[in-house]
């Protein structure tokens, strides 16, 4: 369980001090599929940064499963982010000297995950998002919808608690990204993985089953609908 | 482990990316290790090479001297002399160790108008050798050129090449030499010049003349005193326990002094560790030039993929992680450069050991009291090369530590975004 309690964050843009979150209260629930929407600048990124443990508020406390963010060592966030939550960038962020198989099996040989198993899950789970008999591909020779599946294989593999997908569509056409859409809805409701969306495209929005309005650093819709 | 075999592949694959750029760092580092192996070659030949004509045709590798007569061997003292030179030897000889004596002074050599070009005189260093003996330690009577060695009773001289050409002189020509006796008289020797010898040694050549002992002895009335015995010792060259042996067999030996060809070579030693500095400050330039270029090589490649290494950190990578991948990255760079540098530092040795580089040519009339006559012959030094090989490996690994440092200050969000 994720939980937001009066999350305040300033950051400088240039000489502009910028004040990204407004206190901001927020619970999610283990297994949500919930989308974060608000146009650009309404503090989004911001949140789900702060969620993925890569920033720190300045004011109001942030929990992952029960665990307070502030106050832990740099090291300790590095290792919840390196055991419990994966990310799905808007551009991908595939290591281009890697195959498929490789950019998704990097999770696993870095928590020291034997090779027989890391195969056995890493050709298990590129099946599960289409990709079998890709696996030797590099990213340049994928598309942007197959590459961003590599990117979603590469958060799940090591079967963490949240997925935090920073405008996951914005670089696929609506074809593509729909069928993103509808496989990480399918490991949300296989794997029972949180999956924390910011986006400002409709699609995603109609797809979550929770969606979460910002605007100007505030919460200003908080909406569940029913699975 | 696992994460670090990931590294390491992951760090050889990144090498494909710029290949261009890869290649020309290597070549950088490969030609500063070639460099520095074919330079270190080159100076241990020349050392060795120094070494071998010092005492192969002028110490020994050990010398019996009176007590402080090294240190005042410049002027070629006759009032510091081994009184039993006999004794010596045969102490040296009963422990099967060839030995023979020498007597060393200055004088000065006339030559005059017919049948020389012209009149003429120079202060010059002459020995008095053992012409039985002192092959049994020195090169010099089987480097004798034209004509021969005197006999052991003959007024006879024996003259270099260098020092033949300079004045003209042919075997059979008349010379004379002034000198003074043990006791400070003047003294004349009118000799003839017997044979003409060609060492490796320039020194010699040069300047020294050599003429039987006994003549010395009967000439200078040094009544059977020397100024040196000097020993060949087991192996290439001494070292320091044949060198405690002589002194142990001459312990009850009166008014003699043990020198060790250390202590005798210490003039070129000291020579020698000008050169090792100097190699050591063509290797910190060298170490500069692979720093520049392989961190030059790295800040690209940093910033090229700061959003990468923002993703790696944002899934969980440690920045020790990343280090040691830029590290190994930058390792394999320098591993790369120093393989090529060994093959071209063993292409230049090979040719300096095998052919020499001979610029003999340049030193025609200067006069230096190195013992080198002009070809530089190189030796294999495989622990340099092991040596160089690690050491830019390391170097450049640990040049990459300041690109990747100036990245890893940024925050993960920050380097997430890339400006670049």
């Amino acid at each position: 369980m994720i939980t937001a309690q009066g999350v305040h964050k300033h950051y400088v843009d240039g000489e502009t001090e910028v004040h990204a979150l407004r206190g901001v209260d927020l619970t999610i629930d283990a297994g949500e599929f919930i989308s974060i929407a608000g146009p650009s600048g309404s503090g989004k990124s911001t949140l789900l940064n702060l969620i993925g443990c890569l920033d720190s508020a300045d004011e109001g406390e942030i929990s992952i499963n029960g665990t307070k963010v502030a106050g832990q060592k740099v090291a300790a966030l590095v290792e919840l982010r390196r055991q419990n939550i994966g990310f799905v960038f808007q551009s991908f962020n595939l290591i281009p000297v890697l195959t498929a198989y490789e950019n998704v099996a990097m999770a696993l040989s870095l928590l020291g995950t034997p090779d027989a198993e890391i195969r056995e899950r890493v050709m298990s789970l590129l099946r599960d998002v289409g990709l079998e008999g890709m696996e030797h591909r590099r990213p340049s020779r994928l598309s942007g919808g197959q590459q961003q599946r590599v990117a979603v294989a590469r958060a799940l593999i090591k079967d963490p608690a949240i997925v935090l997908a920073d405008e996951p569509t914005a670089n696929l056409d609506s074809e593509t990204g729909e069928q993103l859409l509808k496989l990480m809805k399918d490991m949300n409701r296989s794997r029972g993985t949180t999956f924390v969306f910011s986006t400002h495209d409709q699609m995603v929005m109609d797809y979550a089953d929770r969606l979460c309005r910002l605007h100007d650093g505030e919460i200003t819709h908080d909406e569940r609908r029913s699975a | 482990m696992r994460s670090r075999g990931f590294l390491l592949r992951l760090a050889v694959k990144n090498l494909t990316r710029y290949g261009r750029r890869t290649v020309i760092t290597a070549l950088a580092i490969a030609a500063g290790v070639g460099i520095y192996i074919a330079m270190d070659s080159a100076i241990a030949g020349f050392a060795g090479e120094s070494d071998r004509l010092y005492a192969g045709y002028e110490t020994g590798d050990v010398a019996v001297t009176a007590p402080g007569y090294w240190e005042e061997r410049q002027r070629f003292p006759l009032d510091r002399l081994v009184a039993d030179p006999q004794a010596v030897i045969d102490t040296l000889r009963a422990d099967g160790l060839s030995a023979t004596p020498r007597t060393a002074f200055s004088g000065e050599l006339v030559v005059r108008y017919d049948p020389f070009p012209e009149d003429g005189s120079l202060q010059a260093m002459f020995y008095g050798i053992d012409m039985d003996r002192d092959a049994d330690v020195f090169g010099l009577l089987g480097s004798i050129e034209q004509g021969r060695a005197p006999d052991a009773g003959e007024d006879g001289l024996l003259i270099g090449r260098s020092l033949a050409d300079r004045l003209g002189a042919e075997v059979g020509f008349p010379v004379t030499v002034t000198t003074r006796t043990r006791d400070g008289f003047h003294q004349l020797m009118d000799l003839e010049i017997t044979g003409i010898f060609q060492t490796p040694n320039p020194v010699i050549n040069r300047r020294a003349m050599y003429m039987p002992i006994g003549l010395v002895d009967t000439v200078l009335e040094m009544q059977g005193a020397v100024t040196h015995v000097h020993t060949v010792l087991p192996g290439n060259l001494p070292a320091d326990a044949d060198y405690r042996r002589v002194e142990r067999l001459l312990a009850d030996v009166d008014g003699v002094e043990v020198l060790s060809f250390e202590v005798m070579n210490q003039e070129m030693a000291e020579i020698m560790e000008i050169e090792d500095n100097a190699l050591q400050i063509i290797l910190f330039l060298l170490g500069i030039i692979a720093v520049v270029g392989i961190s030059n090589t790295m800040l690209m490649a940093v910033l090229e993929r700061e959003r990468e290494i923002g993703m790696m950190r944002a899934v969980g990578v440690r920045n020790s992680e990343i280090r040691r991948m830029f590290f190994y990255e930058a390792g394999a760079i320098g591993l790369a450069g120093s393989v090529v540098g060994i093959a071209l530092g063993s292409v230049l040795v090979w040719l300096l050991v095998n052919i020499g580089l001979d610029y003999g040519f340049l030193l025609d009339g200067v006069d230096m009291d190195f013992r080198w006559d002009g070809v530089l012959v190189g030796v294999w030094n495989v622990p340099t090369m092991g040596y160089a090989a690690v050491g830019a490996s390391l170097v450049a690994g640990l040049a990459s530590m300041v690109p990747v440092r100036r990245i890893l200050k940024k925050t993960v969000t920050a380097t997430l975004r890339d400006d670049h």
